[in-house]
Formats: C-alpha cells, structure tokens, sequence
C-alpha cells in the first residue's frame, strides 16, 4: 500500500511530501499471579501521510497529516491526499525544509515469540516468599519496522525490538498487605537485569509493611536512586528542545549557563545513537535525519538543541535530529561517599511529576528511607516538592551510572533544600 | 443530524461475520469490534499551526476475542480483507496455537473463566450532533483559532503565547458475535487553550478547556476560555508555595472531579478485584464518606465525550451508584472481571483502541451536587483554600492514598477570599478521611471531559468527572 500512496504523492501536485509506515508484531501474555488472563496478538501496520505546500511564493510552507489505512482504495487514499493538499493552505508556517542527507537504514527484525517466552521464563524465576510475591504481570515483545520515505529522495527503513513488562509485587504480614508497581521497558528481555529489579522491588514491599509516617521535615536532603531520576533529566533535554525553544517555554541559550551559584556539581547530557538494549536504539530518527552523539549540555552550559526538522530550522540548528538516548555524565564521587548525614531516600512515588516549564518537581511517597546517620527507618505518606531551576545549584551526582532503557543517568543524585512534608 | 454510521464498516461487516463463524468451529465464544472513527486535531498559536487527522481515538482496525477451554485469547489486525475471510480466520488460529504451544512449553496454568453468554441483541444507534468532524470546513477553524490567539496575546504583555486546540473525532464501532450485531456513532469534541506566560524569569501555562459529546460546533466557546485562561495565568504568574499541613478547602467542580476519578473511581474497578489490587472489594456496604457525599458512574450519567450507548465488549451503558449518602455500594465491572466475579457487568469495558486489550475503565465519575451556594462555602471557612484547575492525579486502590497535584489555591480567611494565590498544590491524604471530612456541597454540577486517564502508566482513554464545589479538609504540600 505504501508504494501505491507514494506514487498517489508523485502526482498530487503537492510540492513536498513524506510518508511513515510502521509495522509492529507483537506478543502480549497477562498473568493473574502465574496463571494466564489472556493471550493477544498484535499484526498492524499504520500509514502516516503529510503533504507540503509552499505558500506566498515559498516564504511560507503549509502542511497537513492525516493516516491513510492499509485497506484503503487508490481513491480513499487518493481523496485523502487531495485533502492535505488543501488543508495545507490553512496552516501558514515560516518556510522550513526537510531533511534531504542521505542515511543509512539497519536493523534487524525480532522474533516476539521468543522475546515473550524469554520473559514468561523470568518472571518464573523470580524468588517468592509467603510474604513478598507477584501480584501481576504483562508482557508485551514487540518487532516493529519503521519505513521513512520523502519527496526529497530518502526511503530508508529501520527495524528494532522494543519490549515492556508490568509487575505489581504485594507483601504481607498479619495486619495487612500492600503493593508495588513497575514497568521496565526495553530492547529485547534483559533476564539478569529484570530479576535484580525485581527482587528488589519484593525487597521494598517488604519494607513498606514496616514503614512508619513521613517525618515534617520542612527541607531536606534527598536522594534519588531509582528509575524517577529519569524525569529530572528529562527536564534538562526538554528544555533543549528546538520546539520548546521556539515556542517560548524554554529561555535557555547555547553557550550562556543555566544557573549561577552553584555549590554542587554540573550536568553533562548527551544525545547519543546508542545505548545497550534501548528500546529507541535506531541509526534515523522518525523524519529520515541521521542520530548521532551530540552535546546538549555540558558543565551546564547549551551546546546543543536538538527536536525536529521543522523547528531545528527555524533556530538555524543545522543536522539536528529527534534524539532518542540520553547519556548523563556522572560526578567525581562515588554513591557511598554521597550517602552521609541525615536525608531522605525516596523509593516508590504513587507519581513523580516534573513539569516541564516551570521545573516544579511533585511526588506522594509510598516508600522512602530516611537516613540520620547509620540509622535508617523505612517512612510513607507524604510528599517531595520544589523547584529544579532552583535546586540544581546544589546538587552532586555519583559517579557510578544506570541505565533505565533509553537513559544513562547517575545512580545516584543527592539533592539539597527539597521541601518534604510530613504524612 | 444524526452521525452516520461508517460506511466502511457496514462494507465489511458481511466478511467479518463469516469469519465468527469459521473461528466458530475451533472456539466456544467469538467476538470482533471493528472500529472506524476519523476526525481531526487543530492547533493554532502565534508561532505554528498545524493540521493532523488523528486524535487520541482515531482508529480504523479490529480485534477478535475467542474463548477455549476456560481461556480467552485476541487478535487485533487492521488489513482485513472480506474476500479472504476464511484465510484470515485460519491466520488468526494458527498464531493463537502459536501462542499457546509457548504457553504449554513453559508450563504455564491458564486463569479459568466461564463462558460469556451470547444472547441474541441487534442495536443501531447514531447519536445527534450539530456538525461531522470530516464535514467541517478546517479554513474557518483555523481563522477562529487565529482570532482566539490573539485576543489572548493582546490581553497582556506578558503573556508569550496562546495555543488554541480544537479536535473532534466521528467515533463509529461496531460488535459482532454469532448472535450480536452491535452499531454505534457518534461525536465528541473537545477544546483547549494554553496561555503561556512570564513574570520576573519565571514561566508557567494556564489551561483551560470544554468538551461535550457533540460536533465542532462547540468551539465558539473557546473565547470564554481564552479569557479564563489569560486571569489564571496572571493568577499563577504571581503565586506563592503553600506552607504545608492541613487545611479547610473547597474544591471547584473540576478539582472535585479529580477526587472522584482517583479516590473511588480507579478505586471500584473491579478487574482490580480479581487481582486483589484494590481495597474497596472489602469495603461494599461500609462507610467510606460523609453522608455528603454521593458518587454515579457510568456512560449514562451525563452527557460528555465518554457517553457512548455501549462499550468495547457490547455491553449497554449503565449509570451505577458507587457510593450512597456515604456507604460504598459497588464498583464497575468489564464482562470478564464480571463473570470473575459473579456479577453483572456494567458497561465499562474500554480499550486504549482496537490494538489493546479491554480493562474495566471509568467513563463519566460525578459527584452529586448538594443544597449550598459556593458563597456560602467560602463564608464558612475559617483557615483554608478554594482550589481551582486539575493538573494531574494519581490512583492507589490497594491503600486508599491520593495525590492530585492542582493549579491553583485561593487562600480563604475568616469567610473571604484575601487575594492571596498558591501554585501548584499538592493534595495529598487517605480517601476515607478526606471523603469523611466533606461537610458542603454547592448546587452546581459540571462535567470535564478534556483529560485522557491510564491505568497504571499505559492505557491511555478518554474519560469525564465532576460534580459540584466540595467543603473538606486535606493536607496541601
């Protein structure tokens, strides 16, 4: 069918084009426990069509998208086109153009038969006791194949594996149970890795029965050293976005420090084409630009904005790409040197939100630990807030790096001046 | 006008029945839900506009559920060819075997459920609405979207921006087994202003929106937002952190939707009970509120984007009453959990689309409305906040915590609002307490239909909550 849309675009009179055809296989298993809820198989392929149209002699360009459906005739498809034609005279924007390098595609496909299976087989693995278990899981082994085509000479087709799995983990004692929640996605399964996460995650829940109400500590210390680092580093690369830019919701300029005062350490954030087992691990992003490694920031200072075509152009970035992994450089200390004195160390949020704008960090603890020297007492309830514009003036990262799929962030992140309140 | 139903489906609604009926000879129960709904998502501020015919339920696709020796397995596909109908059933056999020979070779146990009835049903419905999403003319939108913008932009200096979204979306979807014919279409819309803006270095957004199970025809009423959305932001732009602890607060409509969306809606979903995930299983017939406090769900209570005339298993729309003056009544229930269980289920089986699997999902969560005036709320509060704009929450059935990060707090003291302005505002508490402690509720009674909810971190459907302004206690970070 894409072949056919493509040639359907040849002749549309259109003066640019591009198509994005995605394939995903998929295998889907749900446990209750370790029993089967349910089975799924997922076999689709989705068209994605936008066609160009210079307006006003070229200075602007208009644009319009619209999924065509595989089953669609030549003229569903062929009326659907000549929609976008004209729905593209409505969106005046500033002229841009689309990526015309050549790039190499690659890849190669998955079998989600044996992903799946490798995954039923470590959740069996897990080491249960009558007091912490498995509540649920889901299992979702994908092989996807994405195909970019445009009018401006690129086809280039990449495949890659991606993979998810949900666990609930409860624990129990005699007055009451509780659970936790994960969700580890992927390349292909990591067993080692799934099992080590896991088996901690039984271990928290075991500590939640025990957990005693959140302190008032007005501001503390904390540290992070799971997977919610994560969201303070995406605040970083969002506010290096070329769209974000553009549209005013980040002032941050290349070369000028983002804060001053800083008692702490600086960040470092890469743009990079790989990372091991990334679910995002491809050679082109979505719009045919070639993923490199690339700065974004460093010692925090800009380097480099990164996003789509269209607004890349606009801020005059030249061969800029839609990243998919990030790399943040760790500190000069080690995570046991960051462990001293009295701070608190939350390891189960019922949400941890950063918002992109205003940096505004929130999260309800469910299980954090709260450390006053050797002494540590497993605490609930309550919430961590601030703002990160402010906070990452004193900040020290470990030297020590994890990875959460398509992110490499320290282990380890020590916080000064967080706002904790009591359960 | 009525919403005609898709004439793609009715197209191929012959090709898919002769597969139910090839599938028929291999399983006990088979379904399919063919969907084909378009529409489209207009976006226009200052800087960029933009056109896109997807909005986050367009879809055309199906899936097919079959059942077997106490299991139900699916297959979601959308290259379905009715001339070929007997192949495809045999390619949907073969990959499900596939399935559970890797089952078999890890010796896994299946979760034993009966039988879903298939009792004889024919339905055809196609709602009103004054306008089809494929029918509306983009270039007028676009220009008002235009004028919206920058009515909002002139209404201060330092707003830097004023997004102005609209998207309507034509849902069509239909249910067949051996003995079902299930037909729907109708449309929903929803609009949204984003106001940007600065004060002293520091940036935030306001947001503002409506919706309604009806055509485009409702985005006229954008300007109002735009206006809503300029005074909020001017109102975050100069806010304060709150100190914490606990406090009076009054909740506006939208705020007290959210406490009904994750204090008791994701609360009640009874697939949770199946898996034990959830504490209200324990709690049917007792107290978990005030006498205050009354709660309905379902697609029938209001009219908004979620009220649709069945769900994704083609079970009826219901209208159920979770909690009464105070007592936990019951939850919502899917068709499989129902049969789990031993119960009815009540028309709240929803997929993320035609690719994801049915969970049991909230539609429309309201509070009922009470006998006071929000004057009169305000007047008696001695110490506290009137909260205003939902940001986002989040469920924990199995505790009965609840957190809901909201925009904005108007500090109240001694019955009047000082001026004075929190933001952002996180709400936090144990359910019981916070649903015991409400002691007011205004007469109003709005709906919001504007968010999107997931189960966990995935499985992303529209839903609607509201109610009217609520008098409680809770703890404010």
């Amino acid at each position: 069918m894409t072949d056919r849309i493509i040639e359907l675009l040849k002749r549309s009179g259109a003066d640019a084009w591009e198509v994005k055809d995605k394939n995903v296989k998929a295998w889907e298993f749900y446990f209750i426990r370790h029993q089967l809820d349910q089975n799924r198989v997922r076999d689709v392929e989705h068209i994605e069509v936008t066609v160009y149209r210079k307006l006003e002699d070229g200075k602007f360009l208009g644009s319009a998208t619209q999924e065509i459906a595989p089953t669609a005739s030549d003229e569903e498809a062929g009326k659907i086109i000549a929609d976008l034609y004209n729905r593209a005279a409505y969106v005046k924007n500033p002229y841009y153009e689309l990526n015309k390098k050549p790039v190499k595609g690659g890849g190669e496909s998955f079998d989600p038969a044996q992903m799946a299976r490798d995954f039923i087989e470590v959740m069996q693995q897990i080491p249960e006791t009558s007091g912490e278990d498995i509540n649920s899981y889901e299992i979702f082994a994908e092989s996807c194949t994405r195909r970019y085509v445009n009018s401006e000479g690129i086809d280039v087709t990449v495949s890659y594996p991606s993979s998810t799995v949900e666990v609930v983990v409860n624990a129990r004692n005699e007055d009451h149970e509780i659970e936790l929640y994960r969700m580890y996605t992927s390349g292909t399964c990591d067993k080692e890795n799934l099992v080590k996460e896991i088996s901690k995650t039984l271990s928290f829940g075991k500590d939640r029965l025990a957990a005693v109400p959140t302190p008032a500590l007005e501001k503390a210390t904390v540290l992070f050293t799971t997977a919610d680092s994560v969201e303070l580093f995406k605040w970083f690369a969002m506010k290096m976005h070329a769209a974000f830019k553009y549209r005013g919701l980040s002032d941050w300029e290349k070369g000028k420090a983002i804060c001053d005062d800083v008692k702490g350490d600086t960040f470092t954030i890469k743009a990079v084409k790989e990372l091991p087992n990334s679910s995002y691990n491809a050679p082109v992003d979505s719009q045919g630009a070639e993923i490199r490694d690339m700065y974004i920031l460093k010692n925090n200072v800009p380097e480099n904005f990164w996003g789509d075509v269209q607004f890349s152009y606009y801020l005059g970035v030249q061969d800029s790409f839609i990243a998919s992994n990030f790399a943040a450089e760790g500190g000069e200390v080690s995570e046991s040197e960051l462990r001293n004195g009295n701070y608190l160390e939350p390891v189960e949020f019922s949400d941890f939100s950063v918002d992109p704008i205003t940096g505004d960090i929130v999260g309800e603890i469910r299980l954090a630990y709260w450390h006053e020297g050797d002494k540590v007492t497993p605490v609930r309830g309550g919430s961590v807030s601030g703002t990160l514009a402010e906070l990452i003036k004193n900040v020290r990262l470990s030297r020590e790096l994890s990875q959460y799929d398509n992110t490499l962030v320290p282990s380890a992140i020590r916080i000064e001046g967080v706002t904790v309140t009591g359960a | 006008m009525k919403a005609k139903f898709s004439a793609y489906l009715n197209e191929i609604a012959p090709g898919l029945k002769e597969m139910i009926a090839e599938l028929g000879k291999s399983y006990d129960y088979v379904s399919v839900l063919s969907t084909d709904s378009v529409g489209f998502n207009v976006r226009v501020s200052q800087r960029v506009k933009s056109i896109n015919g997807s909005t986050l339920t367009t879809e055309r696709g199906n899936v097919v559920r079959v059942y077997k020796d106490g299991l139900y397995s699916e297959y979601s596909f959308n290259r379905f060819d009715p001339d070929r109908a007997k192949d495809m059933a045999a390619e949907v056999k073969n990959v499900l075997d596939a399935q559970l020979s890797v089952l078999a070779a890890t010796g896994s146990k299946v979760y034993d459920t009966p039988k879903l009835d298939d009792e004889k049903q024919e339905l055809f419905v196609e709602m009103e609405t004054g306008m089809l999403p494929e029918e509306t003319d983009l270039s007028a939108l676009v220009d008002k979207l235009q004028r919206f913008s920058d009515e909002g932009v002139a209404m201060s200096d330092e707003v830097i921006d004023c997004n102005c979204v609209a998207q309507s979306t034509h849902i069509c979807k239909m249910f067949l087994t051996t003995n079902k014919d299930l037909r729907q279409s109708y449309v929903y819309s929803e609009g949204t202003v984003l106001t940007i803006g600065a004060r002293d270095g520091k940036s935030d957004q306001s947001y503002s929106g409506i919706s309604d199970r009806l055509g485009p025809e409702i985005f006229d009423g954008l300007g109002e937002a735009v206006k809503k959305g300029n005074r909020e932001l001017n109102d975050i732009l100069g806010a304060d952190h709150v100190i914490p602890g606990e406090y009076e607060i009054i909740t506006s409509p939208e705020v007290s939707g959210l406490i009904a969306h994750e204090a008791f809606g994701h609360g009640v979903e009874m697939d949770m009970f199946v898996k034990k995930r959830a504490l209200g299983a324990e709690y049917i017939g007792k107290r978990v509120g005030s006498d205050m406090v009354t709660m309905h769900e379902g697609a029938k209570c209001v009219r908004d984007v979620t009220s649709y005339a069945f769900d994704d298993e083609g079970t009826p729309a219901g209208d159920v009453i979770e909690i009464d003056k105070g007592i936990l009544k019951t939850g919502v229930c899917d068709a499989l959990a129902a049969l789990r269980l031993g119960t009815k289920p009540t028309g709240n089986g929803k997929r993320e689309n035609f690719e994801h699997k049915v969970y049991t999902r909230m539609t429309n969560t309201m509070f009922d409305p009470g006998t006071s005036t929000k004057e009169e709320m305000i007047a008696s509060v001695k110490k506290g906040y009137l909260l205003e704009g939902m940001d986002s929450g989040m469920e924990d059935p199995k505790h009965w915590g609840i957190q809901c990060i909201v925009s904005r707090g108007y500090e109240i003291i001694d019955g009047k609002l000082t001026g004075k302005v929190i933001s952002p505002v996180i709400m936090t508490g144990y359910v019981p307490d916070l649903l015991g402690s409400i002691s007011m509720a205004s007469t109003d009674y709005e709906s919001y239909g504007n968010g999107a909810c997931g189960k966990g971190h995935k499985e992303w459907v529209k839903t609607v909550d509201g109610g009217p302004y609520l008098k409680a206690v809770a703890k404010l970070g």
